[in-house]
């Protein structure tokens, strides 16, 4: 039954791809109908996850279509796999809808059939990705959400930065390809077959030094996806060239099937790791953390500022699992389950978090033409919907209780906390700092989102488009709103998520915490609890309800008729006009004089004078920060390689005869090996 | 744990704290005024502050919105359930199933975030400064402020505050271990720079380019300043009554009988006065320190509290 759910949700995105491309002359209605198939399908994968996921059933799937018939069983459907269709196919289902709306900013302006047909393509590769049980067909369906994707990035294509940005996505995504390749070759050679179940019955057979070499490979191959320092490049160039709609995917979930990747090798195939794995991951997770939101603390491009914080949230995720890694080789099974909750409580939150700022960025875009944030500014009287949905995002990614992100960042502190549970006392150490690292990225979240919504949303618009704002069609407000309805629920009632990360737990670690993690306090009341403490979101909340009434109420018996008069803003003398705010670059600029080592900034500053050094006409202020990863790390490399195909290209000289010749000698080279 | 004392505890703990957080102010004032040979004003003039900013109208600003507004209730309120989370009196603390400390430091961070959206909001540049400082002040003070509480809940096995103070009182032996030293004063310079008292923020100043947290609410009046001024005080009252429960927490009651309430809230009273005297002595003998010197100090605290946990795992 659960297959057929499933395969119809398959289905519907092909038929859903099929009508955006095939409806000519009514391009819209033709998208309409795409997206709403689209939606309609990840129905269908919602109720696939949550059926395998509660049944604790493992589905296999079996296709013959084009594929030699060595390869046996192509799909698997177990609980880790579910748990991502599950988070896939919520922002697929919320994006579908999003998009319905959001599209209509591309009427008449270019062909929106081909948007429709590759976002299909794009939702479905990735269900494909995570259910794929086959390195083969794993290889194939990956790649298909590459290249969909990359469709999807330069959409835009006539502006230029977008296809650079494109054209590096692009690279960085087939260089990862390419080493996840041949990992899958070294494990091919020990397991036989490319079916993942002989990669599962080989992994005691592999010798040390090629599973450390599959390990680092596997790091990078998904790591590029995942966009982990400082591999991250294309991360912060491509989302924010792809329309929003695609970027709620692409940050809120694409990058997290190389999550998902990360899981499957080193918690199926390559175990046991030794603790030394699941340090690397830990600092990777650190630093990937404190140094993407450091970036994004400095941006002015909304979309790009959310993107960096992706990369700040993948580490996040990354600590969890690293953490889990490092205590399942110790075998302390109960504290590998609680960080891995911790891991997958955040993976899920940030698709939700990430998707709802995205879309309201996009609502931002929509309205106004800009995203830059120091051109925005009183959005909130324009927009009245989108600026407490907004808010609502930027509370919970700062981890601020009782909203979700609070919830994941708790776990994360309790399982850096158990790290005192390690043996070795380097590890113990690094576990620490990993959390001294967390505390300090939490802060600097919460500095700048105070800078993305306060700038771009408070006070007096700075330009003429933040001006004219108009609040975005309902239909886009409706989808924003099913997400931030689902990030107070995820944060007032962790429990539910936590029975569901339980099942994955269930099937990759054996354990089952999740009654040791839970229990009710003298109000009968659900509540979480670890090892050193108990924690009720909910209850919180209720009491902050019950105190807010109180001092209302104490408020209004001390001056029943309070009035509040208003007048404009004292700024000295002169009349108030935004020219006299506090800008975003104003905002962050103690962190970039405190982390200067890091930004390295560049000021210039030129005066023009009317009367020479006297009557001032105009000053022009350069500011900007070096991107050193940029150009220490990936400069060298690509002027190297330039400088390689310079040479090699004086072999092609372009003479038919000449390379007649060295077809020729190749010919007679193999023959002389192999003979 | 019966009934009454599950209710009458947390009322206690809210009244003790609401009640006293001003006092603590008026007594720092009233000392620093002595410092500087003046007679300064009474005791209760915060008290009296207080009242006459409730009884006033509020004047706001057109350009702000409502997040303006509701900023002093999320403030006020953020502060006013951490009360119930902390061993004030007792050290049985009935709520403390509803959180941690770590929840007491996100719901800092949640006051924190509002005041600083609405001082944005009313597109005056010395709010938006203010709020800028802040919340560069409290990013770096955050990671020296984590680790000192982990030191102080791995050594007492816990990180709920109410049993912390119990682990303590039941063997008071575990306060003897150093790395609680090192924790002790990394905590210390924290909860001065969370307040924002000298060294790193000066409470009385209103010339426009020094102040932090004055230019964050300088567009507050009426109801809402004294919103905001009250959970400023009692925030600092919160702050110190972790500090004296978790190092110093002996005296404090273990459950519900009046004889031991009465003395602990005698030893409450003293060992706050105490702490406050020790803030007057350190305002009066340092000047404010330059905004970008304020991250070396943070940046001790921090080395102070990585020294802690390590000799913690080293030594044991």
């Amino acid at each position: 039954m659960v297959e057929h759910l499933f395969i119809i949700s398959i289905i519907l995105y092909l038929v859903g791809a099929l009508f955006a491309l095939c409806l000519f002359k009514w391009q819209m209605v033709g998208n309409y109908i795409s997206f709403v198939f689209a939606a309609i399908a990840s129905c269908f994968g919602i109720a696939t996850a949550v059926t395998v996921l509660f049944s604790g059933s493992t589905i296999r799937l079996d296709f013959q279509l084009f594929l030699p018939t060595i390869i046996k069983y192509n799909f698997l459907l177990d609980s880790l796999s579910s748990y991502f269709i599950l988070a896939i196919s919520v922002i697929s289902f919320v994006a579908s809808i999003y998009s319905i709306g959001y599209t209509r900013l591309y009427v008449n302006k270019r062909d929106v059939r081909f948007l429709g047909f590759t976002y299909n393509l794009f939702l479905m590769a990735m269900l494909l990705v995570v259910s794929a049980n086959n390195a083969f067909v794993f290889m194939i369906v990956w790649e298909l959400m590459t290249l969909v994707s990359f469709f999807l990035v330069i959409f835009e294509h006539e502006n230029p930065t977008t296809r650079k940005a494109g054209l590096v996505y692009i690279v960085m995504a087939h260089i990862g390809s390419g080493l996840l390749a041949i990992a899958f070759f070294i494990l091919l050679a020990y397991g036989g077959s490319f079916s993942f179940d002989s990669f599962r019955d080989a992994a005691a057979q592999i010798p040390a030094v090629y599973k450390n070499i599959v390990f680092f490979l596997i790091i990078f191959g998904f790591g590029i996806k995942a966009g982990i320092f400082p591999l991250h490049l294309w991360l912060p160039m491509a989302h924010p060239a792809a329309p929003s709609n695609i970027s709620m995917i692409m940050s809120g979930v694409m990058i997290k099937t190389a999550i998902y990747g990360f899981i499957r090798f080193y918690f199926e195939f390559l175990t046991p790791c030794p603790p030394w794995w699941g340090v690397i991951i830990l600092i990777i997770g650190a630093t990937s953390a404190i140094l993407g939101i450091l970036y994004a603390l400095m941006e002015r491009d909304i979309k790009t500022l959310l993107a960096y914080s992706s990369v700040e949230n993948i580490g996040i995720i990354l600590i969890g699992i690293g953490l889990s890694m490092i205590f399942k080789s110790y075998n302390q099974m109960a504290l590998s389950s609680l960080a891995m909750i911790a891991g997958l409580y955040h993976l899920f939150n940030h698709a939700v978090f990430k998707c709802l700022l995205f879309g309201c960025a996009g609502n931002i875009y929509y309205s106004t033409h800009t995203k830059n944030i120091e051109e925005l500014g009183g959005l909130i009287k324009r927009m009245q919907v989108t600026a407490p949905l907004f808010l609502i995002g930027a509370l919970s990614i700062s981890a601020i209780p009782p909203l979700n992100g609070f919830i994941s960042e708790w776990f994360i502190f309790q399982s850096l906390l158990n790290g005192f549970n390690i043996p070795s006392v380097i590890i113990k150490i690094i576990t620490i700092i990993c959390g001294a690292v967390v505390a300090l990225t939490g802060a600097l979240v919460a500095t700048c989102f105070v800078k993305a919504f306060g700038i771009s949303f408070l006070a007096m618009p700075r330009s003429k488009h933040a001006e004219k704002a108009k609040e975005v069609p309902v239909v886009m407000l409706v989808s924003m709103g099913i997400l931030a309805a689902l990030c107070v629920f995820m944060g007032l009632f962790p429990a539910k998520i936590m029975m569901t990360i339980n099942h994955v737990n269930t099937q990759i670690l054996g354990t089952n915490i999740v009654k040791a993690l839970t229990s009710y306090d003298w109000l009968q009341m659900k509540i979480v609890r670890t090892n050193f403490t108990e924690l009720s979101p909910k209850s919180a909340t209720v009491f902050g309800l019950i105190l807010l009434g109180i001092t209302f109420g104490a408020l209004t018996l001390i001056r029943p008729k309070f009035i509040r008069k208003f007048y404009e803003t004292w700024t000295c003398g002169i009349a108030p006009e935004s020219r006299l705010e506090y800008t975003a670059t104003a905002f962050t600029k103690p962190f970039k004089v405190v982390f200067s080592n890091l930004y390295r900034p560049r000021l210039e500053v030129s005066t023009t004078y009317s009367v020479p050094n006297f009557f001032v006409k105009s000053i022009a202020y350069v500011g900007e920060i070096t991107p050193i990863f940029e150009r220490y790390l990936y400069n060298p490399v690509s002027n190297f390689v330039l400088k390689i195909s310079d040479k090699a290209r004086l072999i092609h000289a372009g003479n038919i005869h000449l390379y007649l010749a060295y077809i020729f000698i190749t010919l007679l080279i193999l023959i002389m090996f192999f003979r | 744990m019966s009934l009454t004392s599950n209710i009458v505890l947390p009322i206690l703990q809210l009244i003790v704290i609401v009640g006293l957080a001003p006092l603590v102010k008026g007594f720092i004032n009233k000392i620093e005024a002595r410092f500087q040979c003046r007679r300064g004003p009474s005791i209760f003039q915060p008290y009296y502050n207080l009242i006459k900013l409730l009884r006033k109208d509020a004047v706001v600003s057109e350009t702000a919105s409502w997040i303006f507004r509701a900023t002093p209730y999320v403030a006020f309120v953020s502060i006013l359930i951490i009360a119930l989370l902390v061993p004030v009196l007792s050290s049985c603390v009935p709520l403390n199933f509803t959180g941690d400390v770590i929840l007491i430091i996100y719901l800092f961070a949640l006051g924190r975030f509002f005041l600083a959206l609405s001082s944005l909001d009313t597109a005056s540049a010395f709010g938006g400064m203010g709020g800028s400082r802040e919340m560069m002040i409290s990013s770096m003070a955050e990671p020296a402020m984590m680790l000192s509480v982990f030191t102080v809940s791995l050594a007492a096995g816990s990180t709920n505050l109410g049993n912390i103070t119990s682990a303590f009182l039941d063997s008071s032996t575990l306060l003897l271990n150093p790395s609680l030293f090192l924790a002790f004063a990394a905590l210390c310079i924290v909860i001065i720079a969370e307040t924002g008292r000298i060294p790193i923020d000066n409470p009385h100043t209103h010339l426009e380019l020094t102040m932090i947290h004055e230019g964050m609410v300088l567009e507050f009046s009426g109801r809402y300043l004294a919103l905001i001024e009250w959970a400023s005080s009692m925030k600092l009252l919160i702050l110190l009554t972790i500090l004296v429960n978790t190092f110093l927490p002996w005296g404090a009651a273990s459950g519900l009988t009046f004889s031991g309430l009465i003395i602990s809230f005698a030893l409450y009273v003293v060992k706050i006065g105490f702490f406050a005297f020790l803030i007057v002595i350190l305002e009066s003998s340092f000047a404010k320190l330059r905004l970008f010197r304020i991250p070396n100090l943070l940046g001790t605290a921090f080395i102070l509290s990585v020294l802690a946990i390590i000799s913690l795992y080293v030594v044991g």
